[in-house]
């Protein structure tokens, strides 16, 4: 017996040990909870630290999880930022009084555009989502828009992932805004009647389905293909990815779906003052240059080049700065009702 | 009544006590909601998250029923080639995560996946996506589902043959029955409990599944629940969708208990000889390998070598890793709890012991079903409670705060893995009591042993079997656990498990493979450890 207490006690102790381990607390850190999960953005984080002298500790989960673990933390949270995909999540936690004043400092003000910081959270990163085509079966006019996917004459040939996915529901949100919720519901008609498959996969298998014959139009985030043609996965994607081409829709109008990876400070960030040093650290040159050239998105800061699998595309398209991303949040549940009411 | 109160009685009320308190978050809300979720839920989509559950539960419990049966079936009453290496390798299969599975089905048949590359390599170019079947969200995940579960019934199905009279099977003999007939009139009817406990625990693991259907995108009961509490703040929804679950899964408690108390009446005949298996030969003993290999080779080569595959092509990845920490951080996970786990299972079994306490008894039965509490809504309940009991502690009493000990530790971790495994450990341990006459007690209590002396120097020694074999499936579980980790650990901590997600989740799945190969190999390693227990024949 003696000895099964000496166990007891001693894991108890060890317990402890860990536990302190784990809390100790490092003056000089920021903490960030993190719905990204790119291991190139540790890398960046390191940089950081090694410039600073500022330990960056991450916490990366799932989207939903994360803010539930802040707000129920309170005010003993430790998460100073909250880092991710997408414009309407970063306002809707907003909305929710989570952000703290602060996320676009004045030198952060001055380089990224107004349509994607707003006083509580600031753009690190640009993603467009597009249509992708099989030149060899199709050919879009210049001037096609999402709008042109539920013409009748493309049924059977579109691809797309389901309504629960944030970044369609981001898009429909921007539809909602510019043509109302009337038409966009009859819009989500037409796209489900043009599927060619129910609804599955993540965007890669989207665009994987144009180069496999499946379907003539897919809509996919432009990093997908960048992802592909970078050889990352394997030679076969990579041979795939070529067969397809991106198209950037509403050209002649407001122009195409944009969105950001973003992040705001916490209401409750012990660090404000390392959080602050962070996002600006974020969106210097260098991080950038780094960011693109590891997720093959869009730089946020100008002066900064794509990484060129994007850049080949073309840069000089033009973008929705109309719609505000901060709108996204607002109408993405009205977008999802739509999408669910016409069986998408 | 409880007849003195003592050091064991009270352990054996408190801990199941605690375990229970996720499970009454759960019912009763004592915060203030507004539910809007519901009617939206209503008018789109809970018919089709009750569907999904249900066709997946359909189609998992079906095909591990026909995998585990008919595999447990062959290897117990038929010698053929390969006999003695499938008995046990059909038990690797308990090393793959269902989503682990999952990421490699994806890989594999996606649209220029693997099998497109190994067409490719073996036919030269072509067109060959066509012609690859493609899963549904809903066929994949039954199939990754089943192929990680289908051995639970198979070790049970299994044991409960090799113990089965063999008097039975002779009498069917002499009566004249074909093995066809005798297999579906006495083997199957009195293999039955095992069967059924064996395919609940399935059931059980595929409702509270999250990783699969999150990795197909497929809702269910478990994801509508998680969202109408994580992303609609509707905590009210939530319960009465988790009130749907547990009673979905309450019935599948009392089938098996009741099965259970059926199983009394086949009291095996100990001592038996060895049921004398039979040489299968021709078509029938080639039938009885091919099954037998393809099952192997579905449920672990074939994961086993996607992710082999993968490490070896893309090098790369396999250097962004930090094992050392990576390894470090599961097996402390597994050390911690499988220690308190055990330990206090122990105690609480022994408590129940000498109280013999109906209330106790009852409120054990109950903590247990926290192993029904899918581990992400645990998981989320943990945080909510923890949060709410510290707020509470702090406005009446002025306590500190102490959601930093239990939110993003690793003290809160092992908490809620002791919440959802209790009943794991709990049952193990009871398993083993049982078999301990309580008249071993009352002597050594004539001998003049104190309760004490009795659990440690007559209970511990005679359970050491059933600590390993415990000790071992906490580790297995935990291993491969994957929504709690996440939600709960601390900054800048992974397991295998975490990291093989976050890669999943950046769509590498490519980079995911060597975690989770490492994944594997330990559950495998663990597996290994025990086979011998888990087949025992005697």
């Amino acid at each position: 017996m003696k000895k099964l207490i000496k166990i007891i006690g001693l894991t108890i102790v060890g317990l402890f040990s860990t536990l302190l381990v784990a809390n100790s607390v490092f003056a000089n850190e920021v903490n960030i909870f993190s719905a990204r999960h790119y291991d190139s953005d540790v890398q960046l984080y390191e940089k950081f630290t090694a410039k600073t002298g500022i330990k960056v500790n991450v916490v990366s989960g799932k989207d939903k999880a994360l803010q539930k673990r802040i707000k129920e933390e309170g005010k003993d949270s430790k998460a100073d930022i909250y880092i991710t995909a997408d414009a309407g999540r970063l306002g809707a936690f907003q909305a929710e009084g989570m952000f703290q004043k602060g996320a676009s400092s004045a030198a952060l003000k001055k380089v990224v555009p107004a349509n994607f910081r707003s006083p509580y959270w600031v753009g690190i990163a640009k993603r467009a989502r597009i249509i992708y085509y099989n030149p060899k079966t199709v050919n879009p006019s210049w001037n096609m828009s999402y709008e042109d996917l539920a013409d009748p004459k493309y049924k059977g040939r579109v691809v797309i992932r389901k309504s629960s996915n944030i970044y369609n529901q981001s898009l429909v949100a921007s539809l909602i805004k510019n043509n109302g919720e009337k038409k966009t519901a009859a819009w989500a008609k037409g796209m489900v009647n043009n599927f060619a498959r129910k609804p599955t996969g993540n965007d890669r298998a989207q665009i994987l389905a144009v180069a496999a014959g499946e379907a003539d139009w897919a809509v996919a985030n432009t990093y997908y293909l960048a992802l592909m043609l970078s050889g990352k996965k394997g030679a076969e994607q990579q041979a795939a990815a070529k067969k397809v081409m991106p198209f950037f829709p509403n050209q002649d109008g407001r122009g195409t779906h944009m969105n950001i990876s973003g992040s705001g400070i916490l209401k409750h960030a012990p660090n404000k003052a390392n959080a602050v040093k962070l996002l600006e650290f974020l969106l210097t040159p260098e991080a950038q240059q780094h960011i693109v050239n590891n997720t093959f998105e869009y730089p946020m800061i100008p002066g900064v080049e794509a990484n060129k699998l994007i850049a080949q595309f073309g840069l000089d398209f033009k973008q929705d700065l109309k719609t505000k991303v901060s709108n996204y949040g607002k109408l993405q549940a009205k977008a999802l009702k739509v999408m669910n009411e016409a069986g998408w | 009544m409880i007849k003195r109160i003592n050091f064991w009685v009270i352990f054996a009320f408190l801990v199941p006590l605690l375990v229970a308190i996720p499970i009454f978050t759960v019912f009763l809300s004592f915060f203030d909601t507004t539910g809007n979720y519901l009617d939206l839920l209503k008018d789109t989509f809970l018919l089709k998250y009750l569907s999904n559950s249900f066709l997946i539960l359909l189609g998992v419990l079906s095909l591990t029923f026909i995998f585990g049966v008919t595999s447990a079936y062959f290897v117990s009453f038929y010698k053929f080639p390969g006999v003695n290496f499938f008995k046990w390798a059909l038990i690797l299969s308990f090393a793959v995560p269902a989503y682990i599975y999952a990421y490699s089905l994806v890989a594999f048949f996606e649209n220029y996946g693997t099998a497109f590359s190994i067409l490719t390599y073996l036919f030269g170019e072509g067109d060959y996506n066509k012609n690859i079947p493609k899963f549904d969200g809903l066929i994949g995940s039954m199939f990754s589902i089943s192929f990680s579960l289908f051995g639970y019934v198979y070790v049970l199905t299994r044991a409960s043959f090799v113990f089965q009279s063999h008097n039975l099977i002779e009498v069917g003999k002499n009566l004249g029955l074909s093995s066809y007939e005798s297999f579906f009139k006495i083997i199957l009817p009195s293999a039955r409990p095992a069967i059924v406990v064996g395919l609940s625990l399935v059931a059980m693991e595929t409702l509270s599944d999250f990783g699969t259907v999150d990795f197909f995108n497929i809702s269910t009961l478990t994801t509508a629940i998680y969202n109408a509490w994580i992303s609609f703040d509707d905590l009210t929804t939530a319960n009465q969708l988790s009130f749907v679950l547990l009673f979905f899964i309450l019935l599948l408690f009392i089938l098996e208990n009741l099965s259970r108390k059926g199983a009394k009446y086949h009291q095996n005949s100990k001592g038996n000889k060895p049921i004398p298996k039979i040489q299968l030969v021709g078509g029938k003993s080639i039938l009885a390998t091919c099954f037998c290999s393809i099952l192997f080779f579905c449920s672990f080569v074939f994961p086993v070598s996607q992710m082999t595959y993968w490490t070896i092509k893309f090098p790369k990845y396999f250097q962004d890793i930090n094992f050392w920490s990576l390894n470090m951080n599961t097996l402390l996970l597994v050390f911690l709890s499988s220690l308190f786990l055990i330990i206090f299972s122990f105690m609480t079994n022994y408590g129940n012991r000498v109280s013999k306490n109906k209330l106790i008894s009852y409120l054990s039965t109950f903590s247990v079903s926290g192993y029904a509490l899918p581990g992400i809504i645990l998981a989320v309940a943990f945080i909510t409670f923890i949060s709410w009991f510290s707020d509470f502690l702090s406005s009446i009493f002025g306590f500190n705060s102490f959601k930093n000990v239990f939110i993003g530790s690793v003290v809160g971790l092992v908490i809620a893995y002791f919440v959802r495994f209790f009943s794991l450990s709990y049952n193990g341990i009871k398993s083993g009591y049982s078999k301990i006459n309580n008249s071993i007690d009352e002597n050594a209590y004539l001998l003049g042993y104190s309760k004490l002396k009795t659990f440690s120097t007559i209970h511990l020694p005679y359970l050491k079997t059933n600590i390993l074999l415990v000790g071992v499936l906490i580790a297995l579980e935990i291993i491969k656990e994957l929504p709690i980790t996440l939600i709960l650990r601390p900054f800048n901590f992974e397991t295998f498990a975490t990291k093989a997600y976050s890669y999943a989740a950046q769509d590498l799945l490519e980079a995911a493979a060597f975690p989770s190969l490492c994944l594997i190999m330990w559950a495998s390693i663990f597996i290994l450890f025990i086979s011998k227990y888990i087949l025992s024949e005697k």
